[in-house]
């Protein structure tokens, strides 16, 4: 079956094997004997869980590690090269590109017990293991009048291992940029079980790491960068009419000098999906929604700067309405976050897109979108980080009544909107397996063969997350 | 989350159950809420997992013995349910698929008494009330026994008190405004006599007529928490027949367990010939902080006496209370309604105290470990008083709290509320 198809369907992959429990091959007692039976998950009832990330579909792994320490990690690999199995690295497995999901039976190294957190305030810096949850970092950090900006919607369960797996953004990437940005030093092991300390002299082989989605290496380590908070935050929020006038006014209050921290949109059904949940009073009405905060050291500067992007908005035809209170903003964002996951009210399944396009181009690629959503049979909403002209169209579906590769053309056919306007197909979310068909249209083959000897240089055998990011080789037979 | 529950074969709680599953789109946005996950960090022990868990049982695939230890120990705290964006009703879910799959289930024969035992005991005052005295003169022995007999003895207070009947009909005190039923309870007869007595003297005050209706009993949460659901239903429908929904304002409870039971009374009998009934009764219940509420929003309560000095209370969000009914504003409005009294936040304050209906006696050691970081937790803040709204959570905390040292007095928001208004705060 084709990878798309095994994406889109839940229960496609091959029938689960029955059980009655118990280690049920010799990579688990392996590593049972190497590691103990706490940190190694062998039970069907175990191993089932690990199969999924929010794409909700993968292969049954053969066995799950729970790695306390680095040398545990470093125990496992060895293990599964002597089987001859691949390994897939997750964190708290809430991507949704299918980066965690294992396409083959295999060993799952799972990092949510990895979570030893130190601040160095004298430093500015945080050395977190990869199970760190994203917003502890913040939170250890805040006593020391400092924070960690990456801030991705799932901050609250999502880990730094798979932050830096997927370069995460969030809406605070406008200003203070992604996970990537933050990172001085990693801690990786790479897939002889070797393990490597990088910094970012040199080649930037940490850079190379981060994004990889686990096919280069497995982060077990690193070290960030903290800052401090800005002492003032202004948030408003303003609705549109027409999606694309909501586009325009980001355009304009852009140009006309803002740097707001944080620029975020969501479209009508999103909208009513968050209002659904947590019932804020939002305009459920507006064809588009737009949340916006400026920060800074300087109260007069953050007003003046609101003041920009609420003249932007009016003048697009935008209302405006400006938080009264940090709780009312607090709220708004909350409303924001929420938005992926509420996006379940609607329909049980969804294909998600992260295409980043020209921010100039933003009004013209989210009508085209909204058009191909319209003329399609299929529910289509829109949000996204528009300050990046980072959006993340979301086809909705019922997989039970619904055609998977009529779902699979329509994804295609907006990331070939994002590529024709400039653009590239994933922001934040990786490429997964979801997006891996569409990267033959996004890389040119001299580029993709570049990429191709990365992965052939650091994973020669090809153990690492297999069946990810790059599309299989065409096999040329000769005729 | 796409499946194949056979939901035909299942019937109305079938139909629970698979709508629980199609909506769980697997974000892990749970995960955090989560006191097993806390404690374990696998995915078998979260909510999402256990999803995945059920799914598999109810498809055939995968052995219900194997998914039972980690269904097992979940606490039913909901606090999924709130930190869930999608509407995933999980208390509904793991309800439905404990009745469903207990009579499958395979025991030990100790396993078998000691849960018929505590059903047997917990709905049953003065049956519990004695056990609860043979209990205390047990308590010195509890070194030397087993582990499962230990947990239960830990948790009985220094003493217990004796039983106070309460009146079939308080009237009301001045100009009656409104007319009552009240669900007795069925542990905190025993155990705590007073947040009984206290309700009726606050609600009396506040010229509420209450009535206790005959042939009440247990709610059923336990048993049908515990997937004893024949058991739940006798008792379900026990209540149907007792309480007449027309002839009252509102059906009070003041134990958040028992609150949340009664409220899911239609979700028990879905498909059923009395959902209806149970529909028309469900929408009269409050807890008793809710209704008082809405006397205070309506500028109608009683104002409580001022305390006598300056008093923190750290209150404790009841995860039956909080997470299960959606009651949170009610009772600190209350409390912060008595002059002089502020109402702290205790850190991690979503997490479970491990209490949880039976949890406590049948998952000791989870149970030991969230109890242990909840009065630290709550301890942190420094408070004078510790205010729940629930029997379970407060004969926890009380014990854990005292173990960590601390004489700090643990009441029900009610008792509060009643010193105030004797003028003994």
């Amino acid at each position: 079956m084709s990878t798309e198809k095994l994406a889109l369907t839940t229960n496609s992959s091959a029938r689960k094997p029955a059980s009655a429990g118990g280690a049920s091959n010799a990579l688990a007692a392996d590593l049972t004997r190497a590691l103990g039976p706490r940190k190694v998950l062998s039970n069907l009832s175990e191993r089932l869980n690990y199969r999924y990330d929010a794409i909700q579909f993968g292969a049954t792994p053969l066995a799950v590690v729970l790695p306390e320490s680095t040398e545990d990690v470093v125990a496992a690999v060895r293990a599964s090269r002597a089987a001859g199995v691949p390994i897939v690295g997750r964190g708290a497995a809430s991507g949704l590109s299918g980066g965690a999901a294992p396409l083959e039976p295999g060993l799952v190294i799972s990092f949510t017990r990895m979570t030893r957190l130190t601040i160095h305030p004298e430093r500015r810096e945080a050395t977190a293991q990869a199970g760190v949850v994203t917003l502890a970092v913040t939170e250890a950090a805040k006593p020391h009048g400092l924070i960690y900006p990456p801030d991705p919607a799932s901050f609250r369960t999502s880990t730094i291992g798979g932050n830096l797996a997927e370069n995460a953004g969030g809406p605070m990437c406008f200003k203070y940029g992604v996970s990537g940005d933050y990172v001085r030093a990693l801690e990786f092991v790479d897939a002889d079980g070797e393990v490597h300390r990088l910094t970012r002299d040199v080649f930037d082989l940490a850079g190379l790491l981060i994004g990889s989605e686990g096919t280069l290496g497995l982060i077990t380590e690193a070290t960030l960068r903290l800052i401090p908070p800005p002492k003032f935050t202004r948030t408003l929020m303003a609705h549109f009419p027409e999606v694309g006038a909501c586009a325009e006014a980001v355009s304009r209050a852009i140009a006309a000098g803002a740097v707001p921290s944080k620029l975020e949109f969501m479209d009508r059904a999103c909208t009513n999906a968050v209002e659904d949940y947590l019932h804020l009073g939002l305009p459920r009405d507006a064809e588009a929604v737009l949340l916006v905060d400026t920060d800074g050291e300087d109260l007069d500067t953050v007003q003046d700067e609101l003041r920009l992007v609420e003249d932007a908005c009016v003048a697009s035809g935008g209302t405006v309405r400006r938080a009264a209170t940090d709780d009312e903003g607090a709220q708004l964002w909350r409303a924001r976050r929420s938005v992926s996951p509420a996006l379940g009210r609607i329909r049980p399944q969804r294909m998600n897109e992260d295409i980043v396009v020209p921010r100039s181009a933003l009004p013209d690629v989210v009508r085209e979108i909204r058009a191909l959503g319209d003329a399609s049979p299929f529910r289509l909403v829109q949000f996204g980080h528009i300050g990046d002209g980072n959006l993340h169209p979301n086809i909705l579906f019922d997989p039970r009544t619904e055609d998977a590769h009529a779902v699979h053309d329509l994804a295609h056919r907006i990331a070939l909107v994002a590529i024709r306007h400039g653009g590239v197909l994933s922001g934040e979310h990786g490429i997964g397996s979801m997006k891996r068909d569409f990267m033959t249209d996004a890389v040119d083959p001299a580029t993709m063969q570049a990429l191709r000897g990365v992965k052939r240089a650091l994973d020669p055998s090809g153990a690492l997350n297999p069946g990810k990011i790059l599309p299989a080789e065409e096999v040329m037979v000769d005729g | 989350m796409n499946n194949d529950i056979p939901v035909q074969a299942l019937g109305g709680q079938g139909e629970v159950m698979a709508h629980a599953v199609d909506a769980c789109v697997h974000c892990g946005f749970c995960l955090p809420a989560c006191p097993t996950y806390a404690l374990l960090g696998d995915e078998m022990d979260s909510p999402r997992g256990r999803i995945v868990l059920m799914k598999e049982v109810l498809e055939g695939g995968l052995p219900l013995a194997d998914a039972a230890p980690h269904l097992d120990r979940c606490l039913g705290c909901q606090a999924c349910v709130t930190a869930c964006p999608s509407g995933v009703p999980y208390g509904e879910l793991i309800t439905a698929f404990r009745g469903w799959s207990e009579p499958q289930r395979q025991r030990s024969a100790f396993a078998r008494s000691k849960r018929w035992a505590i059903l047997k005991a917990l709905p049953a005052p003065k049956l519990f009330s004695v056990a609860a005295r043979v209990g205390q003169f047990a308590k010195p022995l509890a070194p030397v026994l087993p582990a499962a007999l230990r947990g239960p003895l830990d948790l009985l207070p220094e003493s217990v008190p004796a039983m106070q009947p309460s009146a079939k009909v308080t009237p009301a005190r001045g100009v009656q405004r409104g007319r009552v039923a009240f669900l007795v309870g069925c542990a905190q007869q025993a155990l705590a006599p007073n947040f009984n007595a206290a309700t009726l003297r606050v609600l009396a005050r506040n010229g509420i007529e209450v009535v206790i209706p005959d042939g009440q009993g247990c709610c059923g949460a336990a048993a049908l928490h515990t997937g004893a659901r024949d058991e739940a239903l006798k008792l379900v429908r026990a209540n149907l027949d007792a309480f007449n929904p027309d002839d009252f304002d509102a059906i009070l409870s003041n134990a958040a367990g028992c609150g949340a039971g009664l409220k899911e009374y239609p979700m028990v009998l879905h498909g059923e010939p009395d959902e209806t009934r149970a529909k028309a009764f469900a929408a009269k219940v409050m807890d008793i902080s809710e209704y008082l509420n809405t006397l205070l929003q309506n500028g109608e309560l009683e104002p409580p006496v001022p305390a006598s000095r300056p008093l923190t209370v750290a209150y404790h969000d009841a995860c039956h209370l909080a997470h299960a009914q959606g009651v949170r504003a009610a009772p600190r409005a209350l409390l912060r309604a008595i002059p002089g009294v502020s109402v702290l936040e205790v850190p991690e304050g979503d997490l479970c105290c491990g209490s949880a209906g039976t949890y406590n006696l049948e998952q000791p050691e989870l149970a030991g470990q969230l109890g242990a970081r909840k009065a630290k937790n709550i301890l942190s803040t420094t408070a004078d008083l510790i205010a729940s709204g629930n029997i379970g959570c407060h004969t926890q905390i009380q014990s854990h709290v005292r173990r960590q040292g601390s004489p700090t007095p643990v009441l029900h928001t009610i008792e509060i509320l009643d010193r105030a208004y004797r003028g003994e705060l």
